[in-house]
């Protein structure tokens, strides 16, 4: 059943359907391409074929294959920009995303305002942190498709990155009424957690594992989301549970990994939490795995190691910026946590600030400009930062640092007691100086 | 999401669900800093919210012919081998029926069931969520015996009633059922029909959580009964016969396949089966019921400000009454919004049934003139009734008589059939084109095949008159006379689906 052979189109048609929403894929989506046969007048949208191949790359393979008889097969390109997306994000490389261009551009080309195309070009924009365009790209796809829980997700995640949370939210909610499941729950989920409501933002979470149905990567995603919302206020066993089922289920998983790195870490075990984030990276040399490395490696006081790790930063964020993708925020951050070019990164911060006006960007900029002895400045970003009542430790962490360069000692001391409290181990580096100054 | 489609029949790309499962929803990368965009997956699909069938008829198992039965499937082409996950029902989904007993199209009487997943036994034990293993061989649903069911659902049943209804007792009528596991293989599950049987519900079962008198409920694994040469049908029409017209006697011979293969075979669905006695779903036999099964999706706001069941609400998915209405009828944009929508809300939709795109394609193919069936028509109707204004498949689909008020797609059932429901042995695959007062259009029964009949009736006379069909009369396992009314699904070790070369011999029903 899963092996019968494919035909050009026929497997562009399944692996369209496979990609987007499944054996009935959402026909409104797919622009119908020039029928090729009364069957595709029939049954456009479903095709009766199963896929060569069970992972991405054989899903790849049968893709280009068939774009090698026929280049201007719309729904190949399609489909294949959308498994170039997938594989990029499985194996963290980002030399896929300009295949993935190349091939909905192509697409776009052939079929002015293919929609699929456009909701692939969305994508690759939030991957590459191109929210505005994502934005737009979203919006367009939208239009031609308003049932489309993707196009409202592309649309609210944009929205959301750009910090126009009202707007971002309402995305979110129309999207689990056009479809309900696990990628709208998890966002449910996350808007909860940006909110202040980490309770009801777990529900929803555990209602996104249960959709998952144990299918590995689904389960393992969201498990670890699960447990990232357990660590978020503190319950690291319920934490590490999930952590441990996501491995068992997907083992190598390396979100799972590194997060039960820091559960590890957390319990003074350094050895096995290193031992752990250096499986992480050295499957997939994640920014912020490397970080977390380096960290450990740093509290553990292996300090020129760590510094290897660090140093491996730049060679990952160009080879970010070399295939689109703007790191800008993540490395003003990690540079002003790591006190490397301080001015430097405020310049980061600052840009990367109006590219995504989030509360992170409030936060990281918030950060900057305090390290760089702007507290003043700093603090009106913390409050921004803080403005949804997210319940985020270092974010707490953030603003007691800033009250205190300020002077305001026990508001200094309040804020970071609150930090302490929401999650004790919030951070390698910080958490032990909150602990230093809560007193 | 277009996976809201019905039915198996055109089901096939189904078998690429599981692997879509692993492939695209998951891997979103996550980030462990603060600043870094968290990217969830895009796409989400569900099968376990696909209805695949529902049927709906009076009990043929002998001596309990005042019951009704309605059964509902879920989970297209379930390929038994797909371990180690197999196939479940959804927990954040509710699966209803839904009947009309006034015949004004609006739910007068609903079933809804609910499902909740638990991590047991020896896999909870070592810390793993996987679902099945033979340490020691699974015998039972509960107890000893059923340690090596690591992934268990149970479920409830709950009965709603309008306020002005004279009739059952509504409420919870069961809770904490267990739905029979998908069969793994006869080492894990060494006597999986008693397995199975365990997870029969009701009055015979007095073991069991008791449920009211005359009701039985089964929710699990079960062999698909549809059958159906999908591949021909996929590959343009393309049967294995040309044109796929079948001789007097074959047609006349249901327990044989005339030509073609039954691509279905060797596939599993998950049903969810209910018997109640008529007096359940209504206060009146002597009118026509009609029914719909649907499901619903929780759904919830942003705001977080409530939690749980209460505050979300659900949305409907799916549904799905007669068969093949939202496949051959519906129209391709209109597909997930029909799929949303009630019955009352069908009138929309009207031009796709008064101009069928599949009796265009029939045409196309065949060349045989599309055209009215009288059978479903007032005789004041006929004369304004033709191939682009089909006043008869309007009849039949949404009308609970050609004379009545348009009540949107409902499966109808007549209760005060005369005579005494055929056990399957004696039932007929046409069901009332083959003069078979209890077979579909009559309710459904899981005998019904309702491939050959819709492309008869939206074809029209000529391709009543000349007996088209896709060669297949047959399903590839045999239909028991009792509830749940559906065979032991195929193992995961030993099922054998079919292949074009091959001549499947068709077992007898």
């Amino acid at each position: 059943m899963r092996r019968i052979a494919l035909g050009g189109t026929v497997a562009a048609m399944a692996a369209t359907v496979f990609l987007l929403g499944g054996a009935f894929a959402p026909p409104h989506e797919a622009k119908p391409a020039p029928p090729s046969s009364q069957a595709d007048v029939l049954f456009p949208e479903r095709a009766p074929v199963s896929l060569a191949g069970k992972d991405t790359p054989s899903l790849i393979a049968a893709l280009q294959q068939a774009l090698r008889r026929n280049g201007e097969d719309v729904r190949a390109l399609d489909s294949l920009g959308f498994a170039y997306l997938q594989r990029a994000r499985e194996i963290a490389d980002p030399s896929y995303y300009p295949k993935a261009q190349g091939v909905l551009q192509r697409a776009l080309a052939l079929s002015p305002g293919d929609n699929l195309a456009t909701a692939g070009l969305g994508s690759l924009s939030l991957s590459r942190h191109r929210f505005r365009d994502a934005l737009i790209l979203g919006r367009r796809t939208l239009a031609g498709a308003p049932r489309s829980g993707r196009n409202w997700g592309i649309v609210g995640d944009a929205l959301l990155e750009l910090g126009r949370y009202p707007e971002a939210f309402r995305a979110f909610d129309a999207m689990v009424r056009v479809e309900p499941g696990l990628p709208a729950y998890a966002r449910i989920s996350y808007a909860r957690e940006l909110l202040g409501h980490p309770r009801t933002a777990i529900e929803m979470m555990q209602r996104a594992v249960a959709e998952s149905n144990f299918e590995r990567e689904p389960y393992a995603w969201t498990s670890v989301q699960l447990g990232k919302l357990y660590w978020s206020i503190g319950r690291i066993d319920a934490a590490a549970l999930q952590y441990r089922r996501a491995l068992a289920i997907f083992p190598g998983y390396v979100y799972g990994l590194d997060a039960l790195a820091q559960v590890e870490a957390a319990r003074g075990h350094f050895p096995r939490a290193i031992a752990l984030e250096q499986r992480a990276v050295n499957r997939t040399p994640l920014p912020q795995f490397v970080t977390t490395l380096g960290d450990l490696l740093r509290v553990s006081g292996r300090r020129a190691q760590a510094e290897r790790q660090y140093a491996l930063m730049d060679v990952i964020a160009r080879l970010l910026r070399a295939n689109g993708v703007k790191t800008d925020l993540e490395l003003a951050l990690f540079d002003v946590d790591h006190g490397i070019r301080l001015p430097a990164a405020l310049e980061l911060a600052r840009v990367s600030y109006r590219d995504r006006p989030s509360i992170d960007g409030d936060d990281v900029l918030a950060w900057t400009l305090a390290r760089n002895g702007h507290c003043g400045e700093a603090r009106h970003y913390s409050v921004r930062a803080l403005r949804l009542g997210t319940r985020d430790a270092l974010k707490y962490f953030h603003r007691g640092m800033i009250e205190r360069c300020l002077g305001n000692r026990s508001a200094a001391r309040s804020w970071l007691r609150r930090s302490l409290h929401q999650n004790a181990h919030f951070s390698l580096i910080w958490a032990p100086v909150a602990r230093r100054y809560a007193r | 999401m277009g996976r809201k489609t019905l039915v198996v029949t055109l089901a096939l790309a189904a078998g690429v669900l599981a692997l879509a499962f692993g492939l695209v929803r998951g891997s979103g990368p996550q980030s462990a800093s603060a600043a870094s965009h968290r990217e969830a997956p895009l796409i989400s699909m569900s099968p376990a919210e696909d209805l695949t069938d529902f049927f709906m008829f009076r009990s043929y198992e002998p001596g309990n012919t005042d019951k009704v039965d309605l059964i509902m499937n879920v989970n297209p082409l379930s390929e038994p081998g797909a371990g180690p996950n197999y196939y479940n029902f959804d927990p954040n989904a509710t699966y209803a029926f839904n009947i009309d007993n006034n015949q004004d199209g609006i739910t007068d009487v609903r079933f809804e069931v609910n499902f909740r997943t638990e991590i047991r036994g020896v896999t909870r034990d070592l810390g793993l969520p996987l679902s099945y293993a033979a340490l020691p061989p699974i015998t039972k649903l509960d107890g000893a015996g059923s340690e090596g069911l690591g992934l268990r659902q149970r479920y409830t049943v709950r009965m709603f009633t309008r306020p002005d209804q004279p009739i059952g007792k509504p409420g919870l009528l069961a809770n904490d059922l267990i739905a029979v596991p998908s069969n793994v293989g006869p080492l894990t599950m060494p006597d999986y029909p008693s397995l199975a049987a365990q997870g029969i519900y009701g009055s015979s079962n007095s073991a069991e959580p008791s449920l009211p008198a005359g009701v039985r409920v089964f929710a699990g694994a079960r062999q698909d009964p549809f059958y159906i040469d999908l591949g021909g049908a996929f590959d343009t029409l393309n049967f294995a016969r040309t044109p796929p017209l079948l001789t007097a006697p074959e047609d006349a011979n249901d327990n044989a396949n005339a030509f073609g293969v039954d691509t279905l075979s060797g596939f599993n669905v998950s049903t969810i089966a209910l018997e109640v006695p008529a007096s359940y779903l209504t206060p009146d036999s002597s009118k026509a019921i009609g029914a719909y099964a649907n499901v619903s999706k929780f759904t919830a706001s942003s705001d977080g400000a409530g939690n749980g069941r209460g505050s979300g609400g659900f949305a409907q998915t799916n549904r799905l009454a007669n068969p093949l209405v939202n496949e051959l009828v519906i129209g391709t944009v209109d597909k997930d919004r029909w799929n949303a929508l009630t019955p009352a809300q069908d009138g929309q939709f009207a031009q796709y049934v008064l101009s069928p795109r599949f009796a265009t394609a029939l045409q196309l193919r065949f060349g045989g003139p599309p055209g009215c069936v009288p059978l479903f028509l007032a005789p004041d109707q006929v004369a304004g009734c033709n191939a682009n204004n089909r006043t008869d498949l309007v009849n039949a689909f949404a009308k609970y008589s050609p004379t009545g008020p348009l009540t949107g797609d409902w499966l109808r059932l007549n209760l005060a059939t005369p005579g005494t429901p055929p056990v399957v042995a004696s039932q007929k695959r046409l069901g009332g084109l083959a003069g078979d007062a209890f077979g579909y259009p009559n309710g459904r029964r899981p005998r019904d095949d309702v491939t050959d009949i819709a492309t008869r009736v939206v074809g029209g006379p000529f391709y009543i008159t000349n007996r088209a069909g896709d060669g297949i009369n047959v399903d590839d396992a045999a239909l028991p006379n009792t509830f749940p009314f559906l065979a032991t699904p195929s193992d995961g070790r030993n099922r054998v689906h079919f292949n074009r070369t091959a001549t499947p011999a068709a077992p007898g029903s």
